[in-house]
């Protein structure tokens, strides 16, 4: 009760004529960032953050919040309607998204269930930061390597789902993912790994301009071979108005339980030291894979847009709670905001809600008011968004390259990038040629890395004993939970082989 | 006629005189150095970061005192662990070189010398702004009530765990198990990407200690969930801090004390003008009360401004001794 009062303490701050501006402002650039590929929020916030030193702090930090907030509504536009994900967090609603707008016409439809299950997701992350923000940080923190290193092996079992036909491709492209992610810097001994003398190398690959390169550029490839055999410019039917894009009440109930369950998955994961909302985003669209869905995902299943939005926001409210309660920055966006907070003369930290509760609860409730702000935008802008589609292929093609070039470009400020997406995209295109999927590469890739770290970890704290993953409750548990989920198919298959043997 | 003449006349004189003087008056121009009106800083760490709060606060300080016209775009780039931005700065040539500026600590220049062939000759080192320290901290469950329990521990082949970040961290971290005597299988270090995921972990309790500057522990301490219980300096910290012993009054053993300098750098071919002006300009900066108040007391660091010449000396010094311990030719 305390809390919601707290809450309500905070609307009267937030509601001033100049925050509502303030958030305004911030959700509709978040956007705008957002769908922008290659420019994420850590890029967006911390442009903006020099020129905030001259606000009140409160008034700051409720247009930075809302920048980042709203930036993962943006991540998907370009996700669902050209196959670019805005940001790493949208590699997953791509999966169904763009085969819901592409294939079966439905563009409209699919940046509608995206904008409301990130409400949904969001809105469950809110609340749960409300009133039990500081718990969960606490919870957040037990999560060591030896944890974390379980969670990211079950996360890793999620790749089986994903393989497709041919479990051989599927594994070999696994591999590929695992062993790009280990080019670079040794993040534990600092040692140089496959840099073969390059400096570029040497900072490994980035995952932003991998991701355009694999999904998007690829695509332009094989737009100009579709091109050469039929010049005729594929033209999409779509509707162009916010009432021919409104879900009826049957997608609505597709869409609403893996929201839910997303939302409250991605506040936990979002919660996590350094797990971050791609994380989250991957785990809401692995779980759905163990949910019934009424058509397979991948195929553009609203149930897989809804799970992996909502996840995503629901993580990026939830990685709130440690860096309000504790200052503990849950990824890049909430470092720079931290550092924000100390520029404008804040101390973030464990003492922030008790020194400064005005801001601290300024801020959650501006997120509210955020999420209401940003889904209506999004909403409002869906229709323009859609014409995107009508665009002849001829113009398609240069529009997608510059796309691409400039988002992997602007990630790193550097050429490097660029040419990344370029031999991403080739590799990409002769994957898809030849029936490998990607979406397990990208996995792999992300997931490898802080799987390789937080096990290494854990390993030099037991000394190299395997006991850290069986005498610690947490881990205990998910371990069994990892076990289960390999040997339960396992098992059930041979019963159901043996059940055949004894009926035949 | 004779006044049209004459008038002519004059303004010729005139014309001539006054181009002369913006002749000279632009030769004069040429010999000193004004910014352009966009001046680009390169970070070479992750924003949020204590290195990122450094720069953004003398830039800060540049615009709002107007020390420095023009805007100060501060840009972060990290890839290779900041090797790429180094480098690309330090092969910066004409104009651009003039208008481009680092931010360059002992925790850059060490895995700078030892990954790669760039060494800080290849830079016009500007100034030395601070000097930071280190302690070690303990999280509220801990099971050593101090560090010297857990340095008997060690010695008593128990296994001891620190957390702490890259670089500078682990140089400060590996002199002080030489100090102790204590292998690094008894007493071990896990890196993090950054201190306040090595606070996180302590937090956590996850490892026993973790090293910090006291800027990023400070608040940790004043809740109480962070306890200080060794200063790596050669005398104690005030303040919050206070209640950390150095290493010579908990045994018998030398103090350890790495000092950890932020400085400034630039490309090696800007020009000697520019830098005179920005050496001076970052002096300024130091002098102001803003800096003092602000940064330095606050983070607990120990002003220390070095102008380029006395900066250069030092680090190129530092970076010998560097190589020199640690074996890089």
């Amino acid at each position: 009760m305390e809390n919601l009062e707290l809450l309500l303490r905070g609307f009267t701050v937030s509601l001033t004529p100049m925050n509502i501006g303030a958030a305004f402002l911030g959700a509709i650039l978040g956007l705008i960032v957002g769908a922008m590929p290659g420019i994420g929020s850590l890029a967006g916030v911390a442009l903006l953050l020099p020129l905030t030193y001259k606000f009140d702090p409160t008034t700051a930090i409720i247009m930075l919040g809302a920048l980042y907030y709203s930036n993962m509504y943006g991540g998907s536009f370009s996700a669902i309607l050209l196959n670019i994900p805005g940001d790493s967090p949208a590699v997953m609603t791509a999966l169904d998204g763009y085969p819901m707008a592409k294939k079966k016409k439905r563009p409209g439809q699919a940046l509608f269930t995206a904008n409301m299950s990130s409400f949904i997701g969001g809105s469950v992350g809110i609340i749960i930061l409300t009133f039990a923000g500081p718990a969960l940080a606490n919870l957040g923190l037990k999560f060591g390597p030896s944890e974390m290193t379980a969670i990211l092996l079950i996360a890793m079992t999620s790749i089986s789902w994903l393989v497709g036909e041919n479990p051989i491709k599927g594994m070999l492209i696994t591999m590929v993912g695992i062993l790009l992610a280990s080019i670079g810097m040794d993040t534990l001994s600092g040692a140089p790994r496959y840099d073969f003398g390059s400096m570029y190398l040497l900072g490994g690959i980035p995952f932003t301009p991998f991701v355009i390169g694999t999904v998007g550029f690829s695509q332009v490839i094989s737009l100009i071979n579709e091109r050469n055999k039929s010049s005729e410019n594929e033209k999409v039917d779509t509707k162009l108005s916010i009432r021919g894009s409104l879900l009826t009440k049957h997608d609505f109930r597709r869409l609403l339980p893996p929201a839910l369950r997303s939302g409250f998955l991605g506040t936990f994961v979002g919660v996590l030291p350094g797990a971050g909302a791609t994380t989250g985003s991957f785990m809401g669209y692995a779980v759905q894979k163990k949910f019934k869905s009424e058509e397979e995902l991948g195929t553009g299943a609203i149930e897989g847009i809804a799970a992996c939005e909502a996840a995503n926001n629901a993580a990026a409210a939830g990685a709130f709670a440690p860096l309000l309660a504790l200052g503990i920055p849950g990824s890049g966006t909430g470092a720079v905001l931290l550092g924000g907070l100390m520029l404008w003369g804040l101390n973030p930290g464990p003492l922030l809600f008790q020194n400064n509760p005005d801001f601290a609860w300024g801020l959650i409730s501006s997120l509210f008011l955020a999420n209401i702000l940003t889904l209506m935008i999004a909403i409002m802008v869906i229709p323009f968004l859609t014409k995107i589609l009508s665009v002849p292929t001829k113009y398609m093609i240069p529009i997608i390259t510059v796309v691409c070039v400039v988002g992997s470009y602007s990630t790193n400020n550097s050429m490097y990038g660029v040419l990344v997406m370029l031999l991403s995209g080739i590799l990409g295109y002769v994957m898809q040629k030849n029936d490998y999927p990607t979406a397990p590469m990208l996995l792999s890739f992300v997931l490898a890395k802080l799987l390789e770290s937080n096990m290494r970890k854990a390993f030099i704290i037991s000394g190299g004993s395997l006991n850290i993953f069986f005498t610690r409750p947490i881990t205990l548990v998910l371990m069994i939970i990892f076990i289960a989920l390999i040997v339960v198919p396992i098992v059930r298959s041979l019963l159901g082989r043996r059940k055949k043997e004894y009926t035949v | 006629m004779g006044i049209k003449k004459k008038m002519v006349t004059l303004l010729a004189v005139i014309l001539i005189l006054s181009t002369a003087l913006i002749g000279c008056q632009s030769q004069e121009v040429s010999k000193t150095y004004t910014p352009d009106s966009t001046i680009n800083w390169t970070v070479t760490s992750s924003p949020g970061g204590g290195s990122d709060i450094f720069t953004r606060m003398i830039s800060d300080i540049m615009t709002t005192e107007k020390i420095a016209d023009g805007t100060i775009v501060v840009t972060n780039k990290t890839d290779g662990g900041g090797e790429v931005g180094r480098n690309d700065v330090a092969h910066l040539q004409g104009n651009k070189a003039n208008n481009t500026l680092l931010t360059f600590n002992s925790g850059d220049l060490m895995p700078m010398v030892k990954n790669t062939k760039n060494r800080s000759s290849n830079f016009r080192i500007l100034a030395i702004m601070a000097v930071d320290k280190q302690l070690i901290f303990k999280g509220k469950n801990t099971k050593y009530n101090d560090f010297k329990e857990a340095i008997e521990a060690a010695k008593n082949g128990g296994t001891v765990i620190i957390g702490g970040s890259k670089g500078d961290d682990i140089a400060t971290y590996e002199a002080m198990l030489e100090e102790i005597g204590v292998s690094k299988d008894n007493m071990k270090y896990i890196t993090y990407d950054s201190t306040g995921d090595a606070i996180t972990a302590a937090l956590g309790d996850h490892v026993e200690f973790v090293i910090s500057k006291p800027a990023a522990a400070s608040q940790y301490v004043e809740a109480g969930t962070l306890i200080p219980v060794l200063a790596l300096a050669t005398e104690r910290y005030t303040g919050n801090l206070a209640g950390a012993p150095t290493l010579s009054e908990i045994g018998d053993y030398e103090n350890v004390e790495i000092p950890v300098w932020r400085g400034i750098a630039a490309p090696a071919a800007m020009s000697d003008e520019a830098v005179a002006f920005w050496s001076e300009a970052l002096g300024k900066v130091a002098e102001t009360q803003k800096w003092k108040n602000d940064y330095i007391d606050k983070n607990k660091l120990v002003p220390d401004y070095k102008d380029t010449v006395k900066a250069t000396e030092y680090v190129t010094q530092y970076e010998k001794d560097y190589m020199e311990a640690n074996g890089i030719k």
